[in-house]
């Protein structure tokens, strides 16, 4: 999983929300269902707590905290953590820059490719750096008798691929939120490029460099995918990928159980600290206008081009690789019909889990719209409650569930409806982010009037579609790709009869098939491609 | 002032808003205060946006000193503009917003005696948000004046101000404007300030 829920408030519209609170009157969002959802998904990770600690009879093994294997491992999260972080920032940062101060070539379609870079299923990518880096790789003869894809490099090297393109988008938006009349000002002021640079660019980008900061350092802290296909060993794993060890390999619950606290501690703090980062603080009027924006000068225009056109390259290397894995070995004995019922499987679960984790998402708004319009103290228990599924590690949810409900249900059968309602749960932090600021500012624009209108429920739905549509259609479109990519949950849950494409890819990588690995990648790139295609698309339209 | 040469010429400027052409063609002398007057919609904002640099004319030209000005971007005219609104940075104290748009260090002797003369001294840690629309406006006058720029563009300066403050507002721009010689031009709707402050006044339309 590779986005990453962030979104950017405007004080306007929060200060608006909270105007609109004081004439909240009547009809509140119906919050009972909504609370409901709440505490269901609170329910699944405490079950999953409780599944493993009542299995084991045992709590956590504190006296590992001391032990140099837990400190390394939770030295290495942070440190790769950390550098990816940089790593992604320091590169999307240029880029989002060439993109707003000039003109670039395929700009569009560069976003597309940005998005679909970091929607994209983890193991795709993984696929296609190997194909490109790997120990046979298209470009490892360039590199160095040295280079070696595995370690601390590869893993850098993905999750920079993951997630840059998603700050690379964050970040333009934030530039592109600049009022004009900043600009006119600095023009009137003659404000040096540092000057502007200083005053105006930064503080536009602060706001989303911290939560962008503190959500790319989350997902990196718990990387799973990329960790264990391109780690090694302890000197290159992280708590989630040690926690799937001491599960699978010694069924270690207590160690386990001291490494999924801590794991569930740091990332929650930080995700904590995040929501307190604040929104952006630019009061003025956004418009669209963009008479203003100062132009740079032709040394400035060639950089830009340069790292715009060394970005793209980057981000289309992985996927191209995948077609050169085609030749690399016979085909001949492949059948193209063994992708089709995985790909269906694919869709199906996915289309479903999507469908489930909006629904929640959409219930789990209300009582949120609610505190935020009455101007609840429980607020940021609400929040940090509907998306605590962010921190929470994937692999000690499975776990703990399948633990706790083994000996009690047919896992056999009821085994894909885990699935469906695992990956609805783990990706209703992102639904909630995609569909939250739209809510917020329809409140703060029409609740009060919608009050004053005493509009009924129909009304007010009525009112309310039209406005949320593009969000919501949006969103189900991104929910639909998370989901789609999920190899954590299926590898507990799963049987071979249904068999999804991720976990096909994984299937052909681990027995060295690299050719259908590649050939099941494409297809699932292409699936990936064609939704972000049409959810741009729409998205445009609207 | 008929001894004084002229500095600003506006010679046929022709600029198209909405698809209409407003006709311009003014002299205004170094070290003029001129109130600029004029039914809404004649387009004298306008005219002081195409001076700054932030409206490109159709046809004309204009020239500050005998210089043409339409050659050069925006910022690198010599210019001091006051817009209607959004003079200060919103996320900037006071007392940053007031140091912008000085080539070197700001005249912080000047600054403070303004800050002093249009009450705004206590207000210099504030950011712009805690402000009323008048205290704004008294402190984007502040800084437009002092501003080592020849000529001041001044955009309904004293519009949020109430009569007590307007009259200080008034004194303090026509007494800075002429100590330091600069070249003036004010939009307004306001007799009083023709009156009081200009040397003369221009009726566009």
């Amino acid at each position: 999983m590779s986005t990453n829920p962030i979104n950017i408030d405007n004080t306007s519209t929060l200060a608006n929300a909270q105007l609109a609170g004081r004439f909240a009157a009547r009809h509140t969002p119906n919050s009972w269902s909504g609370l409901a959802a709440l505490v269901a998904i609170s329910l699944l990770t405490l079950s999953a707590f409780y599944g493993l600690i009542n299995f084991s009879g045992q709590g956590a093994d504190w006296q590992l905290l001391s032990e140099p294997y837990y400190q390394s491992i939770l030295l290495f999260s942070i440190k790769q953590a950390l550098l990816s972080t940089l790593l992604s920032l320091l590169l999307a940062w240029p880029v989002a820059r060439a993109l707003y101060y000039g003109r670039q070539p395929f700009a569009s379609s560069f976003l597309n490719l940005c998005l679909l870079s970091f929607v994209m299923p983890t193991l795709v990518l993984i696929t296609g750096l190997v194909a490109l880096l790997g120990r046979d790789g298209l470009l490892t003869p360039l590199l160095g008798n040295d280079w070696n894809l595995y370690g601390l490099n590869g893993i850098l090297i993905a999750h920079t691929c993951l997630n840059m393109p998603f700050a690379i988008r964050v970040l333009l938006q934030a530039l592109q939120h600049i009022p004009d009349s900043s600009w006119v000002l600095a023009a009137q002021l003659k404000l040096t490029p540092w000057q502007r640079l200083r005053i105006v660019e930064l503080p536009a980008l602060k706001a989303a460099f911290l939560q962008l900061s503190g959500f790319i350092f989350v997902l990196c802290f718990n990387s799973f995918a990329v960790v264990l296909a391109l780690g090694g060993g302890p000197r290159a794993t992280t708590l989630e990928v040690a926690i799937y060890q001491a599960l699978k390999y010694d069924f270690n619950i207590p160690e386990a159980l001291t490494l999924a606290w801590s794991q569930l501690l740091i990332a929650g703090l930080l995700f904590a600290l995040i929501g307190r980062a604040g929104g952006s603080r630019w009061l003025s009027v956004d418009t669209l206008r963009r008479q203003f924006t100062p132009k740079p000068g032709p040394l400035m225009r060639w950089l830009h081009h340069g790292l715009y056109g060394l970005c793209a390259l980057a981000l289309l290397l992985p996927m191209l690789a995948l077609l050169d894995g085609l030749h690399q070995s016979d085909l001949s004995r492949f059948e193209p019909i063994a992708l089709l019922q995985p790909t269906l499987t694919s869709l199906l679960l996915a289309g479903l889990a999507a469908g489930l984790a909006i629904s929640l998402a959409w219930l789990i708004l209300h009582p949120i719209r609610m505190a935020r319009l009455q101007q609840w103290r429980s607020l940021p228990l609400l929040d940090w409650l509907a998306t605590h599924a962010l921190v929470a590690p994937a692999m000690v949810i499975s776990v703990g569930l399948y633990i706790l409900l083994l000996p009690r249900i047919d896992l056999d059968r009821y085994g894909m409806l885990m699935v469906l309602l695992l990956n609805a749960a783990l990706v209703i932090p992102y639904a909630i982010s995609q569909l939250r600021p739209r809510l917020l500012q329809y409140d703060a624009q029409y609740h009060a009037l919608s009050q004053q209108l005493k509009l009924t429920r129909a009304q007010q739905r009525a009112t309310l579609w039209p406005f949320i549509r593009p969000a919501f259609l949006s969103c189900f479109a991104l929910m639909l790709l998370l989901a789609l990519g999920d190899v954590a949950i299926i590898a507990i849950f799963g049987n071979d009869h249904w068999t999804t494409l991720p976990w096909l890819i994984y299937g052909y990588a681990g027995s060295y098939r690299i050719a259908e690995a590649s050939l099941a990648s494409l297809m699932l790139l292409l699936i990936c491609a064609l939704t972000v295609s049409l959810f741009e698309r729409h998205r445009h339209r609207d | 002032m008929p001894d004084t040469p002229c500095a600003l010429e506006v010679n046929q400027l022709v600029i198209t808003r909405d698809n209409r052409p407003l006709h311009y063609q003014l002299h205004i002398h170094a070290g003029e205060i001129v109130a600029i007057q004029g039914r809404s919609g004649v387009g004298k904002s306008t005219l002081l946006s195409a001076i700054a640099g932030f409206v490109t004319p159709q046809q004309g030209e204009i020239l500050w000193q005998g210089q043409l000005l339409l050659a050069l971007p925006a910022n690198q005219r010599p210019v001091a503009m006051l817009f209607q609104d959004h003079n200060l940075f919103e996320h900037l104290s006071v007392k940053t917003n007031l140091q912008l748009g000085f080539d070197g260090p700001a005249p912080m002797q000047a600054l403070a005696e303004g800050c002093a003369a249009l009450q705004v001294s206590e207000l210099l840690h504030k950011t712009p948000a805690q402000l009323s629309g008048g205290q704004r406006q008294r402190v984007a006058i502040i800084r437009t004046l002092l501003r080592p720029e020849p000529l001041i563009l001044l955009d309904e300066p004293f519009a949020e101000l109430d009569p007590a403050t307007r009259q200080q507002a008034v004194n303090w721009v026509g007494n800075t404007a002429r100590a330091t010689g600069k070249t003036l031009l004010l939009v307004t709707h306001q007799q009083d300030d023709v009156t009081q402050l200009a040397d003369r006044a221009l009726m566009l339309g």
